[in-house]
């Protein structure tokens, strides 16, 4: 099969743009420098990945998000670096013909596929909550599982299980891994996950053939092993005690710190502090808004989202940052466990 | 007769099934049955909770249209409450919406719907000389679109990005069409039915220019999405807070949330909307239409020619209420209304207006699940979702097994969509209903127009004249909803221009407020309060109701747009707008229906939104069958 060199040549890049690509993905990926070399090399010999990406109950909004991702393009991910053989966004066919498709890549490509799940399987109703060409969802998922090499959880449905799963959840949605057991699952939560998450992710499977290093959640450590609140450019007035009371106050002029107003950001794990969105833009807390958390575990009963989190200590006027940052830590133990996943995806090698 | 299955209809939002019953020696669809195939229950999610975090559930009801939902929600909990907003944030609000319109009709049009029309197949045959000649050629001949916007601002000299007429241009992009088909992994373009006759019908050279452009937006495309993301932080899925909006503004603080800076981007991304919308999407629009229309493809109409309903936007200056029918005095976009029958002619159409009271009166809007998957104790009639009951009601298809279909029952339930209904009659929603409305309502001289209802008056006469049809001949068709959708997609635009300058103007007059917080403590909440929040998604009338009750959420239900078009038949035997819209269309190869893809995709569904659970009313939630018993997470 075709390198990703080789379809860079073919589509007229240069070696020079070639190697600055794949200098800013090893950024992306949060990798050091002195893996460039590997990144390069992993793009001259690998393949383009099939990836067959299923929607179960799902508002869409991871792939929306998806498209929205810069660098890289979502554009070049689609048509240069992954083959998505079956997607029910953006897929031209539909169908029984489509339905066909998906079970000849599987039967072509099996144990060497990456399966992308957006949303969740409903249990309740025997399935039916979620049907697909006349079949529960639960089912779709479970085939197309079988001899996929990896499962991306996309977002905080397939993840944790999100607005669907919050109480009294009268669906009985669940997220993926609790239907599958027996794959390498990658969550990548967020409602929606940042769309250079997404890429990054999908970068880092295609180019190294392996799963990134997960915390004890499943979800990938270099996306995942900050808190908001770590990188949060408003951190500083948090630490000098300076807070905004009340939105569009004097201090929401001033950009000081969201946390009195409810902001979730000292609990929640994600990149919206350093990545933020669309290409470093903005994100909610810049925007004025606290974190809703929407990339942590049921986050929608931990509500009301403008109470504030009381189990955080309030630093007083220039307080200690080093024993802010302890204290703050010490409050949300939990994600930063690292987990033993193996670092090699197993090619399962099972034909039916 | 032929029944033929198409599921999952895909480059839609979420789940739908479709069955055509086709007599094969015409090639008419006689019937057809549209199945909304999902269910979620976030109204009852949202029962109990606290009014002022119902954005940002109800907003997970799409992640398409993203935002519109969560619009929906502060309008109506202020509605209630009797929140008016600062006038920054009225604006603010409006540029967010008219980006929505802006981006989400783009995207729909490119991604979603073009490879209905055109093919990477047939675009492999074009000379990318002779395209760059035509797409001159049809800037010539369409680009005059562009100049119906007004610009307020007047700040853009030149266009940056649009249009890139080069043969170098379309070389480069059918080069990698042509690579992507050598290398034997087609990934999106697989297993479609390229074969169609119906591709046949453009040139080569179009199929190119349009294919080009479809792979150029698909990176433009996140770049009209700026202003959202830039004044609610994200996208998809933007904050926004009850009583106004949370980025405040100061002109002297770097780290405010909006300040100079700022403003100059949004400024930039308008301008790359304009861009986008008036010299691709639109040209593109009008060619491959024009040719369609003179080859006489007007299929597809269905309900749009019998009955159209929309609730009107864009209000100029905060308003007090909407119940009460301050907000209607203040719109822009006066699409407030119901119009029947305007295929006969704009003169001969009947006009009915759509106010405050329309919206709390329990006869004007009522929902009907005779032949949806839930119970009502007299299923012969409909209740206003004040009223409304929901009680899963799960039957099976007509042929198969509960969890395999062969065939869905149309003579029973066969759909988790219920039938909203006006008077007791189904209603087409979306950019054409709105457009019919509007054309009118204008008219007709039941309103004095605003310069956006000019504008699309404006618009609507000149593409006619292009055309050479009157306005209720080529309007409701496929075609014509497919390009009232893009003509929309500028009304977005010139609101954007329009706000961004009011919006300047009075930060310039001293004013800088984006909140108004005198009622956010829910002690200051009376006991019990009810609301409507109405907004037009780019999909249709949405409307969302709220009753609060010692500050929290009592009942919270939403009638969104594609429960209006997908709508399964009500008891007196009316079909919604998809399964109208197939049996007025005529299928080449009934195995094949490209046809109907593409009559269903011109209405941009979204059955994520159009598949919640409505109002229990009493029902313990625990009493939603779960089979299985496997806990929740």
């Amino acid at each position: 099969m075709e390198t990703f060199w080789d379809t860079f040549k073919r589509h007229g890049v240069s070696r020079r743009d070639f190697l600055k690509f794949a200098t800013t993905i090893t950024g992306m990926m949060g990798l050091a420098p002195t893996m460039i070399p590997e990144v390069v090399r992993a793009m001259e010999t690998k393949p383009r990945v099939p990836v067959i990406w299923i929607h179960g109950l799902e508002c869409t909004c991871c792939s929306e998000s998806f498209i929205r991702s810069a660098t890289p393009l979502a554009s070049d991910v689609v048509l240069s670096m992954i083959s998505l053989e079956y997607d029910d966004t953006l897929s031209a066919a539909a169908g029984e013909p489509l339905e066909e498709h998906r079970k000849k890549i599987m039967k072509e490509y099996w144990g060497n596929y990456i399966l992308a799940v957006e949303g969740n399987p409903p249990l309740g109703e025997d399935g039916m909550y979620c049907i697909v060409a006349g079949k529960p969802f639960l089912e779709h998922l479970k085939e197309s599982a079988e001899g996929a090499k990896a499962i991306i959880a996309w977002g905080s449905c397939a993840s944790w299980g999100c607005v669907q799963a919050a109480k009294p959840n009268p669906t009985t949605a669940v997220p993926v891994d609790k239907v599958i057991t027996n794959k390498p699952i990658i969550k990548v939560p967020g409602c929606p996950p940042i769309a250079e998450v997404m890429t990054g992710v999908v970068m880092y499977l295609v180019l190294f053939d392996r799963i990134p290093p997960l915390d004890s959640q499943g979800r990938p450590k270099m996306f995942y092993g900050n808190r908001i609140h770590d990188t949060c450019y408003r951190r500083a007035f948090f630490n000098a005690g300076q807070f905004v009371e009340r939105f569009d106050d004097e201090n929401a002029k001033k950009g000081w710190c969201l946390y009195k107003v409810g902001c979730r950001g000292p609990t929640t794990y994600n990149q919206c502090g350093s990545i933020r969105w669309y290409n470093g833009l903005s994100y909610p807390i810049q925007a004025g808004h606290g974190c809703i958390g929407c990339a942590e575990k049921d986050f929608w009963d931990n509500g009301p989202f403008y109470q504030r989190l009381t189990s955080i200590p309030v630093p007083k006027q220039e307080a200690d940052a080093d024993k802010v940052g302890a204290a703050v830590a010490a409050a949300a133990v939990g994600g930063a466990i690292i987990h033993g996943v193996a670092s090699k995806i197993r090619n399962s090698g099972k034909k039916e | 007769m032929k029944r033929v299955v198409v599921d999952p209809v895909t480059r839609i939002e979420g789940h739908l099934r479709i069955e055509l019953i086709v007599d094969e020696k015409t090639g008419k669809v006689k019937d057809a049955v549209s199945a909304g195939t999902m269910w979620r229950g976030i109204e009852l999610i949202l029962r109990g909770r606290d009014p002022r975090d119902a954005w940002a559930f109800a907003q997970r009801i799409c992640g398409v249209c993203t935002s519109i939902h969560a619009y929906a929600s502060v309008r109506c909990v202020e509605d209630a409450l009797g929140i008016r907003i600062p006038k920054n944030a009225n604006y603010i609000r409006n540029i967010m919406y008219g980006t929505l319109q802006a981006h989400d009709h783009t995207v729909h049009f490119y991604h979603l719907h073009a490879l209905d029309w055109v093919s990477p197949v047939e675009a492999l045959k074009a000379d990318p000389v002779a395209t760059a000649a035509l797409q001159n050629k049809l800037l010539e001949k369409y680009g005059g679109i562009a100049e119906l916007m007004p610009d307020p601002l007047g700040h853009r000299a030149y266009p940056r990005k649009f249009p890139k007429a080069t043969p170098g241009y379309f070389r480069a992009f059918q080069e990698k069409i042509k690579k992507l088909v050598e290398s034997g992994q087609l990934g999106i373009f697989a297993a479609h039915w390229w074969d169609h006759p119906d591709y046949k019908l453009l040139p080569p050279e179009v199929h190119l220019m349009a294919v080009a452009h479809y792979l150029n937006m698909l990176d433009v495309q996140r770049e009209l999405f700026i202003p959202q993301v830039v004044f609610g932080g994200k996208n998809p899925h933007p904050h926004y807070i009850v009583g106004g909006m949370m980025c405040s503004i100061s002109m002297d603080d770097m780290n405010a949330p909006i300040n100079a800076e700022k403003l100059a981007v949004v400024e930039d991304a308008i301008y790359t909307q304009a861009e986008a919308v008036n010299l691709f999407y639109l040209v593109d629009l009008l060619a491959i239409g024009h040719i369609y229309v003179q080859k006489g493809w007007t299929y597809g109409g269905g309900l749009a020619k019998k009955r159209v309903l929309g609730y009107g936007e864009f209000p100029d200056e905060p308003y007090d209420d909407i119940k009460g029918g301050d907000y209607h005095n203040k719109i822009l976009y006066h699409s407030n209304g119901v119009v029947e029958d305007f295929a006969l002619g704009v003169d001969k159409a009947k006009y009915y207006p759509m106010v405050g009271k329309d919206f709390t009166d329990p006869e004007v809007i009522q929902e009907f699940v005779a032949h949806s998957w839930y119970k009502y104790p007299d299923e012969s009639k409909g209740l206003h979702p004040w009223e409304g009951i929901t009680e899963p009601n799960y039957t099976g298809p007509k042929e198969g097994t509960k969890t395999h279909w062969k065939y869905l029952d149309e003579q029973g339930k066969y759909s988790w969509l219920k039938s909203p209904r006006w008077r007791g009659k189904p209603c087409e929603v979306g950019p054409l209903a709105r457009y019919i409305i509007t054309y009118t309502a204008v008219k007709q001289g039941h309103i004095k127009p605003s310069w956006m209802d000019e504008l699309i008056v404006n618009q609507i006469d000149t593409v006619s004249k292009v055309l050479g049809v009157p306005p209720h001949v080529w309007l409701p068709t496929t075609v014509g909803r497919t390009a009232a959708r893009g003509l929309e997609a500028q009304v977005g635009v010139a609101a954007n221009l329009y706000f961004f300058k009011k919006l300047i103007d009075n930060i310039k007059a001293g004013d800088t407020a984006v909140a108004n917080m005198e009622k956010w403590e829910p002690e200051k909440w009376p006991k019990e309060a009810k609301g409507v929040g109405i907004t037009e998604a780019p999909r249709g009338a949405l409307g969302h109701w709220v009753i609060i009750k010692d500050g929290k959420i009592e009942n919270y239900q939403c009638v969104v747009p594609t429960t209006w078009n997908g709508s399964p038949r009500d008891p007196m035997g009316g079909q919604g707008a998809f399964e109208e819209c197939m049996k007025d269309t005529v299928v080449k190869v009934p195995e094949k229906p490209v046809e109907v893809l593409k009559g269903i995709h011109s209405f941009d569904p979204c059955l994520a939104c159009s598949t919640h659970l409505y109002d229990t009313e009493g029902n313990e939630i625990v009493e939603v069958k779960v089979q299985g018993g496997i806990p929740a997470c």
